[in-house]
């Protein structure tokens, strides 16, 4: 076929007419709000009123002044780092297990399942679950004359409760992805490990795992974004209580927004925590990427 | 083909045909939080009002949402007429030119019907801006089965006595879990189980929570204080369990609450035959001068609405006694077991039960004090409930934790008076 057939970097109007939908769902869904956000945030409005320039001031409050802004900070990162240092091992121990197992689709089905569920009817769940007095867990302890945990009432053990949830929650999915990248290796390069005399640790180390990095860093960077920004889970399970223990960033500046009616603080905060996500996700890609190359 | 001048013109064809305007005969919009088959009486007044060709329909609006919906709503040109405002949401939409003042003539009505206190929670800066419609207010609701059993025939009216009986009340499991709660805070997510209660104990001890110019938070004040002490004392000392929720009352779990007069038909469901001879309600125990909060809504009309004349006769009509019998707003929260703060609707209806005459009396009396009405009122109740219960829970001392809160609220109050 000559090339004067299809050229779509030649001009003409086919190219723009096939990119247009995307291009006008980018511009409606993801620039327009995002050059809005960025407005909003040199401005102070709750939505009854007018938006009125403040320059700067939404940022110099959140970084000088609100103290609680910066708790929020530092538990999204205890939420972030909790759910990726455990999550993500977790996933990859199931994906192992169950690639190697029998029935092997019924049990990705299974632990799959949560993230079928609403996420809200999961918080309740669990609320029901992890309840000091009534829930199962300090029930069945208490038949053995143990005094369980305040999962929810004790400001450490409710962020050690909601990230349980929320690896419980998302476990399914990065196993799945691990899952997919364990089948794709070549069997003959195991077959050659064991001909050599490799263990079952050596074959996952020297293995298993240096070839299925490429799946590692994509669950790690995407569980890590998904810790930094995710709140639903805990707005239904905890309220981000008890006295702020798991009130993460992104419920804070949801908080400000919709039911302190704070636009403009809001969308400092959220870009606030965008650009911090976006510079630790690079970091940690390029970390990651640097040790790929250095093996 | 779109170019630079029709492109702009089309989009905005467009959201204008989204955007439908208001008829001059549509409906009068009514957004109001009860569910239908609640405000059942209500509907059917509007239903039968028929002014010069003009009617009415009800817009039910979920309470959690009902400012956020109120907001988005009017930025898209669909604001009701007329609204059931909860007063600590008012200042803010007074000061954002949200809400119509009062005729003269329908004002006269509200001040010469209602009680002053309620009045006062639908009154900014000595304007009116709606007429009241549901109050609750605050009292001690005890379960007298517990009491009795501990050895109490009436309710304490004093902090002293409250802490005995409750004390008293209290039992725990071998792992020293509470099992039966002496008292609890009606703890919810937002805050009002332990910020409501402790209004009522501050009024009691002839405090305020703010300056009446309102540029001053006044919880560094020894009322303040001592209220908060009185609060955070219950849990220190083992008598109150923060994981315990208002619910196990009505299961029969709490032997006292300070709670508003709302949660009626859930105790009713949960005592069943034993609710008359079960559950007492009385003072708040702060001995003869008690105090308590009280909070309303108030029907108030849309600055914007193009028919601001016939909604506020709409809202004359559904507030006003029909032939000497109730109001249908009156009809509608009798139903509902709610209080009314209208003179006419009380006189008219059947005459309070045991469980709902304290909390009548104590609008009449004048013992109830209407909630502050200041702006961001709903950030600054959520400030201090994070702040009593760092108290309560000992992470700070109540003293640290009134001189926290008591900036942070400045600061708040700086940015409006």
């Amino acid at each position: 076929m000559r090339s004067r057939d299809f050229d779509p970097g030649g001009g003409g109007a086919a190219p723009w007419v096939f990119v247009s939908p995307l291009i006008a769902f980018a511009l409606i869904f993801f620039v327009v709000p995002l050059g809005f956000s960025v407005y909003l945030s040199f401005t102070r409005w709750n939505p009854l009123g007018t938006p009125s320039w403040v320059g700067l001031k939404q940022f110099e409050y959140l970084l000088t002044r609100d103290d609680a802004f910066w708790r929020s900070v530092g538990n999204t990162f205890v939420f972030a780092f909790g759910f990726v240092a455990l999550g993500v091992p977790l996933s990859l121990g199931l994906a192992f297990v169950f690639s190697r197992s029998r029935g092997k689709a019924v049990w990705r089905s299974i632990y799959y399942l949560p993230q079928l569920t609403n996420i809200v009817a999961i918080a309740y769940l669990w609320q029901f679950v992890l309840d000091d007095r009534y829930g199962i867990i300090n029930r069945a302890l208490g038949l053995t004359g143990l005094r369980g945990p305040d999962w929810l009432t004790d400001p450490v053990m409710a962020m050690v409760s909601v990230v349980l949830v929320m690896i419980w929650y998302d476990a399914g999915k990065n196993m799945l992805v691990f899952s997919a990248a364990l089948e794709a290796v070549d069997s003959e390069i195991y077959d050659a490990a064991t001909l050599d005399g490799a263990g079952a640790w050596r074959t996952l180390r020297s293995v298993t795992l240096p070839m299925i990095r490429p799946a590692f860093i994509f669950v790690t960077i995407t569980s890590f974004i998904t810790g930094m920004g995710f709140f639903a889970l805990i707005l239904a399970m905890t309220g981000g209580g008890p006295r702020g223990a798991t009130e993460v960033t992104a419920l804070y500046t949801y908080t400000m927004a919709f039911e302190d009616l704070r636009m403009g603080r809001a969308s400092a905060g959220a870009l606030i925590l965008f650009v911090i996500i976006g510079v630790l996700s690079l970091l940690q890609f390029r970390a990651l990427r640097e040790r790929e190359r250095r093996t | 083909m779109f170019n630079q001048t029709t492109a702009p013109l089309a989009i905005a064809a467009m959201l204008g045909a989204a955007i439908p305007a208001h008829a001059d005969d549509a409906p009068l919009t009514v957004a109001m939080h009860y569910t239908q088959e609640q405000a059942a009486p209500l509907i059917a007044c509007l239903e039968d009002y028929d002014v010069d060709g003009i009617g009415a329909e009800y817009r039910q609006i979920t309470y959690g949402d009902y400012l956020q919906t109120v907001l988005t709503g009017r930025l898209a040109g669909q604001a009701p007429d007329i609204y059931n405002v909860y007063s600590i949401w008012a200042a803010q939409m007074v000061d954002n030119g949200v809400l119509d003042p009062v005729p003269d003539d329908l004002a006269g009505f509200v001040r010469d019907g209602y009680s002053t206190g309620t009045v006062d929670a639908a009154t900014i800066d000595g304007t009116l801006w709606g007429v009241p419609t549901e109050v609750s207010v605050y009292m001690l609701v005890s379960n007298m089965a517990l009491l009795r059993e501990a050895g109490f025939d009436a309710p304490p009216t004093t902090w002293d006595g409250l802490r005995e009986v409750a004390q008293a009340v209290a039992t725990r499991n071998a792992q020293g879990r509470t099992e039966t709660a002496g008292f609890a805070f009606g703890q919810s997510s937002s805050g009002a189980g332990l910020v409501h209660p402790f209004y009522a104990l501050l009024y009691s001890e002839g405090g305020k929570v703010y300056s009446d110019d309102r540029s001053e938070a006044l919880f560094d004040s020894p009322e303040a204080l001592a209220a908060l002490e009185r609060e955070a004392g219950l849990v220190r000392d083992g008598i109150a369990d923060l994981s315990v929720d208002a619910y196990d009352f009505p299961a029969g779990g709490i032997g006292m609450i300070v709670m508003a007069n709302w949660l009626e038909s859930e105790i009713r469901a949960g005592f069943g035959d034993r609710f008359d001879e079960d559950v007492a309600v009385s003072q708040i125990p702060m001995g003869d001068d008690w105090r308590t909060l009280q909070y309303a809504f108030f029907m108030g009309v849309d600055s914007g609405s193009d028919r601001k004349d016939a909604a506020w006769a709409l809202v004359e009509h559904l507030n006003t006694p029909r032939d000497g019998g109730l109001s249908c707003m009156g009809e509608m929260l009798g139903q509902l077991g709610a209080l009314t703060a209208s003179t006419a609707d009380n006189a008219a209806g059947e005459a309070p039960d045991a469980f709902t005459a304290p909390f009548v009396a104590a609008l009449e009396d004048g013992r109830a004090i209407s909630q502050p009405n200041v702006m961001q009122a709903s950030e600054i109740e959520g400030l201090m409930a994070q702040a009593f219960e760092r108290a309560m829970a000992g992470e700070a001392s109540s003293e640290a934790a009134l001189e926290d809160l008591d900036r942070e609220v400045e600061d708040i109050l700086f940015e409006f008076y």
